[in-house]
């Protein structure tokens, strides 16, 4: 079982060079929304603990250690679409409630966008790497957008939202670069197997 | 009594009456009954409704209970039934939800007042049971320029920090424990996404905030309706930018039916199915609503969509255009369409029109080029607007022949020449060149040869002395034909002279270029039947010459010469011939004249004399860069130009700096047009005076001089008498007792044991320069002092006065005291005391004039003559020590040195007066002799002399020899 859960399907060659990819988006990632938090903060004139520290809207916990790659990849890969979900809904309702002009604000804020979803096509092209039955996504609990704002409690979420997607991508970029190592090890671990049968 | 008790009892009374009277007048105005209160918190507003009597007029008092401030208080408020109660709103300026108010009402008429009633309170979201950090108003939506009240309710157990609108603190009132009001005043148009305004508590651990959009109401204009399909209509309308946005964005609706929105933009343009006719536009957002009205007949607002489908036919000078429309209905419709044309950058409009126009042909193309063609149409009655632009089309019309090139030719000082011909541009060439066909040949006798050559060949190099040998005609014709892939062009021919040595030359004229260019005007020639050439190259150019020329129609007189390729400090040669190609005239000048590009070249320097002559070469043409108007000669003096002269031109090429003395210089010579100097040529000499000419100053100088003296001699010779009176009168015979002059030779003088003259020597005279000096009474101690330093001349016993002037009267005192016995003695004793004044004479002449004369006289005095003459001692040895006179006076009188009286006596001065009234002296006694006559030096003292005075002393022998010569 923990061989099926840790083999790879495809050459390690391919395998790195997805993981090599994936790290490359997630640092895009972190660099863009970074840029993107810290435009909206300065825009809204936000001092930078404007969140309370108990306010964090995506719920799966970070990948910790001690979990196997492909755990930490599907951690990793629900949180993220978990914030691509939560960006989508902050700009549409941000563009419903203000409107939309197409201003560096909106090109970086779409830029984030799509490197958030390449970022989790990529992360999923990695779990599919993994010698692993097919994982589910995880659906998106709607009640994570709040009702009946009023428009700075809708900036002060939008604002949440652009911190947890930094926040994720900075976790992103840090769990893919120990990525390699481990499948070094874990390539190991399956010649060593092999040779053994 | 009883009646004062009965009088009290009446003031009680009616003091109770009164105040009876009172509390039943109070309690008529009844406190207001079932008083309600109602809010309206968007709008900030109080409501305020009760029960009453019929008094109209009420006190309204508002506080906020929990600092017990006054909000508001009123008196006299008319207040109106309404529905059988009374109602009263009051606006607060804060936000409702800020902090509590209290109200209380009551009745009044007159200053007469009911109680107030019970206090309604409206509870604010500042209570202990609401503890979160809040702010208000929230998403308030306001008119730029007007103020807003912003409250913040800072959250239980912190303590209010600050408030900004946008970047800006503002400065907050409290109005209860926790809650805290800002009001900002004129505020600007916020931003798309609104204007943050943010409190938080001290320390910034908390937060609250709100959003306010600060914008306008809409204002529309330019509302019209027109109609594409000639059944719909579409209304369009400017607006003014409100500044709101999102759902706040301006919302429109057209004759009351909502206009659709295909983004969260505001919208430009509303649909209609139908041509209502009459139609109502209405805006609105949250601070107003704004409606235009437009109406207008169907036929007058027809706007064509634009042509679809543009394809065009297309030849080499025309193009069909066509094109289909969207709408069936246009082919009924007059419509007027307008044609984009536009190619190499420049475009052109052409209208036509038609009913239901689909096609239209473009002429006067030019073959073989690109054109962009869109079309836009209109109503061609009761027009309203052009339709927009078709997608444009781009088309290349076919290739043609090209045109004929224009040819000339150019000939060389050599006899050899070129035919040259311009290259055609795009629009003549029509169509990609081949080839050019060149055929020379001559008319009179049937001879050609054609060459082909490539498309970038523009010249044809043509020998006339090898054509000449094959034609005895004086003319040959050249012809070029240009070739494209649609044919040859038709020719075009020049004619080239054979024998253009045979002409007389031509005069060339100077042309000034104006801003038209070189204005050129002629003479028109009978014989140029066909048009003029002007053709101009660069000056400097020698042989195949990049030419350029213009084609002039006949009668031609005048033509302005401008090209591109002119530039400025280049000579240009501009020949005018006759189409026949015979030189007419000939003109040169420049665009525009710089200064000289080199400096000028052999620039010597030369010293003639005092003088130096500078002289350079002739600057060269090429780098003349125009008219060189002279030079300008510098001297160079510590890297400054001095300026000498300025040459005016260019043939002066030379110049003479005159009156330098001694010294080095350094010439800078410039030439100049009229642009300026060229940088300059410099040369250096060093001027040295000659020794001829040194030499032949000083002789002149001696032969003036000669000159003079010979003058003054011959002058002297000629008055030698007069002088002889003046300067050398006749010493009178002295007189004697006995006949002296019979008993002449026998005079002894020898007896006298002392030499009578009294000798001094001049102290600072060389030992061996003996001479006499004057001994001014004055420096007689000095001349004690000296003397006493030459114990010699203690021995001295005589004195020889030696004056210049008039002598001196007072007896002259013995010198040395330790000498004055001997002196006085030998005064005494046969002292001749001889003083002379007058012109001392030098000694030389004497010397020759009396030598022998003098031994004589000398021996006439050793054999008694009238007088002994002084002598001195001359020889370098005896001058060294004193001479002893007393003892040796003999040679003395052999030495010719010395002085001697003259031999003629003048008696003008007192002493001798005295010395002639006494009795006559006896020569063997000591004899005082005074004379102002001239003391002739001796020829030694002379020679001795003559390094200090040697002319003087020379021209005082002549002189004297002069006088003796003259003598009877």
């Amino acid at each position: 079982m923990a061989d099926r859960r840790i083999g790879l399907t495809g050459p390690p060659e391919q395998g790195r060079t997805t993981a090599a990819r994936a790290v490359a988006i997630a640092e895009l990632l972190h660099l863009e929304s970074s840029n993107l938090l810290e435009l909206y903060r300065k825009r809204e004139s936000f001092i930078a603990n404007v969140i309370s520290g108990d306010s964090r809207l995506v719920s799966v916990p970070p990948p910790s250690s001690q979990l196997e790659t492909r755990d930490k990849l599907w951690c990793l890969q629900t949180a993220l679409l978990h914030c691509r979900g939560l960006l989508e809904r902050a700009i549409a309702k941000e563009d419903e409630e203000l409107g939309s002009q197409m201003g560096e604000y909106e090109t970086l804020r779409k830029m984030v966008k799509e490197r958030l979803l390449s970022l989790v096509n990529t992360i999923g092209e990695l779990i599919k790497a993994v010698d692993s039955p097919a994982m589910v996504t995880p659906t998106l609990n709607d009640s994570l957008e709040p009702d009946n704002l009023t428009v700075f409690e809708m900036k002060l979420w939008v604002f949440r939202v652009f911190t947890e997607v930094d926040y994720w991508a900075k976790t992103a970029v840090t769990v893919l670069q120990a990525l390699p190592k481990e499948r070094v090890r874990i390539s190991r671990l399956r010649s060593t197997r092999s040779s053994r049968r | 009594m009883p009646q004062l008790q009965d009088s009290h009892w009446t003031v009680w009374l009616i003091c109770c009456f009164l105040s009876v009277v009172h509390i039943h007048a109070q309690n008529d105005l009844t406190v207001p009954q079932e008083v309600t209160l109602t809010t309206n918190m968007l709008m900030q507003q109080i409501s305020l409704s009760w029960l009453g009597s019929s008094v109209t007029t009420f006190d309204v008092m508002i506080l906020r209970p929990e600092l017990n401030e006054t909000v508001f208080y009123d008196t006299h408020l008319t207040v109106n039934k309404t529905n059988g109660r009374y109602e009263w709103n009051w606006t607060s300026a804060e936000p409702l939800e800020c902090t509590s108010l209290s109200v209380q009402i009551r009745s009044r008429e007159g200053t007469a007042t009911s109680d107030w009633s019970n206090a309604q309170i409206l509870q604010g979201n500042d209570l202990p049971t609401n503890a979160k950090f809040q702010f208000y108003p929230q998403d308030r939506v306001v008119l730029a320029g007007s103020s807003t009240t912003f409250c913040c309710i800072v959250a239980e157990g912190l303590r209010f920090g600050s408030i900004h609108y946008g970047d800006v603190a503002q400065n907050a009132t409290r109005l209860s424990r926790r809650s805290y009001s800002v009001t900002v005043t004129d505020q600007p148009t916020s931003i798309i996404w609104g204007t943050n305004v943010l409190c938080q508590d001290i320390e910034n651990s908390g937060m609250a905030g709100a959003v306010i959009f600060v914008g306008y109401p809409p204002l529309l204009s330019d509302f019209k309706c027109e109609t594409y399909d000639l059944v719909s209509a579409v209304c369009q309308w400017n607006r003014r930018d409100t500044r709101l946005h999102g759902k706040r964005r301006t919302r429109f609706s057209l004759n009351n039916r909502k206009c659709a929105e295909t983004s969260l933009m505001e919208i430009k343009s509303c649909n209609s199915e139908l041509w209502e006719g009459n139609w109502t536009l209405e805006a609105v957002n949250p601070l107003g609503q704004y409606s235009v009205f437009d109406s207008a007949d169907i036929r007058h607002r027809v706007r064509p969509v634009p042509p679809s489908n543009l394809s065009a036919v297309v030849n080499a000078w025309n193009a069909t255009l066509l094109w289909t429309w969207e709408y069936g209905s246009y082919d009924s419709l007059a419509l007027a369409c307008q044609v984009d044309l536009s190619n190499q950058g420049n475009g052109t409009k052409r209208t036509f029109t038609g009913a239901g126009l689909r096609s239209v042909q473009l002429l006067e193309l030019h073959p073989d080029e690109d054109y962009n063609v869109k079309v836009r149409c209109g109503a061609q009655q009761n027009f309203w607007k052009w339709g927009n632009w078709s997608e444009p089309l781009s088309i290349k019309t076919n290739i043609d022949v090209p045109d004929p090139p224009d040819v000339w030719m150019h000939i060389n000082d050599d006899n050899t020449g070129q035919i040259i011909w311009k290259p055609l541009t795009a629009r003549q060439s029509h169509g990609q060149i081949t080839s050019y066909e060149v055929t020379v040949w001559s008319p009179e006798e049937n001879l050609q040869h054609t060459e082909t050559l490539t498309p970038d060949s523009f010249t044809l190099s043509v020998n006339l002395t090898q054509m000449s040998a094959f034609t005895s005609d004086n003319q040959i014709m050249a012809t070029v034909i240009a070739k494209n892939a649609a044919g040859g062009s038709l020719p075009t021919s020049v004619i080239i002279p054979l024998r253009v040595e045979d002409k007389t030359p031509i005069v060339e004229t100077r042309v000034n270029y104006t801003d038209r260019g070189f204005h050129l005007i002629w003479q028109d020639e009978t014989n140029s039947s066909c048009g003029y050439v002007i053709e101009w190259h660069n000056a400097l150019c020698q042989r195949d010459c990049s030419v350029e020329w213009v084609k002039l129609p006949i009668g031609s007189t005048n033509a302005s010469i401008s090209s591109a390729n002119f530039q400025p400090g280049v000579r240009y040669n501009i020949s005018l011939f006759s189409c026949s190609s015979e030189l007419l005239h000939r003109w040169y000048g420049y665009t525009q004249e710089l200064a000289p590009s080199r400096t000028i070249p052999h620039l010597s320097i030369s010293q003639q004399g005092s003088d130096i002559l500078l002289t350079w070469g002739v600057m060269p043409e090429v780098s003349r860069r125009g008219y060189i108007v002279g030079y300008n000669v510098y001297l160079s003096n510590d890297s400054q130009l001095v300026q000498l002269a300025n040459i005016l031109g260019e043939d002066s090429r030379k110049y003479t700096v005159k009156g330098l003395s001694e010294g080095t210089y350094k010439f800078t010579v410039k030439a100049y047009t009229s642009a300026g100097e060229d940088t300059g040529a410099t040369t250096s000499i060093t001027v040295q005076l000659l020794a001829d000419w040194l030499i032949l100053e000083i002789l002149a100088s001696l032969g003036a001089t000669a000159l003079l003296l010979a003058i003054v001699t011959f002058l002297c010779y000629k008055k030698r008498k007069w002088v002889k009176t003046a300067f050398y009168p006749d010493i009178p015979q002295p007189k004697l007792n006995d006949d002296w002059s019979r008993t002449r030779g026998l005079l002894d003088v020898s007896a006298s044991p002392h030499n009578p003259v009294h000798v001094v020597e001049k102290p600072e005279m060389d030992s061996f320069k003996e001479v006499l000096v004057v001994i001014p009474e004055e420096d007689e101690e000095e001349e004690d002092q000296m003397i006493g330093d030459e114990p010699a001349d203690t021995d001295e016993p005589s004195s020889l006065r030696y004056y210049n002037r008039m002598v001196d009267e007072r007896p002259i005192r013995p010198r040395y005291p330790d000498s004055s016995d001997s002196s006085v003695s030998s005064m005494d004793s046969g002292q001749t005391d001889v003083t002379y004044t007058g012109i001392q004479t030098s000694a030389s002449s004497l010397v020759f004039q009396t030598d022998r004369q003098l031994s004589s006289e000398v021996e006439m005095a050793a054999n008694g003559g009238g007088y002994r003459p002084q002598r001195q001692a001359m020889s370098s040895s005896d001058a060294s020590r004193p001479m002893d006179l007393q003892s040796s006076p003999e040679p003395q009188a052999a030495c010719s040195g010395g002085y001697k009286p003259q031999t003629s006596w003048h008696s003008d001065s007192p002493g001798e007066a005295e010395e002639r009234d006494r009795p006559a002296p006896c020569l063997g006694s000591p004899t005082s002799v005074a004379s102002t006559q001239f003391l002739l030096p001796d020829g030694e003292s002379d020679e001795h002399g003559e390094e200090k005075r040697p002319l003087s002393a020379s021209a005082a022998g002549w002189f004297s020899n002069l006088l003796s010569s003259a003598k009877p």
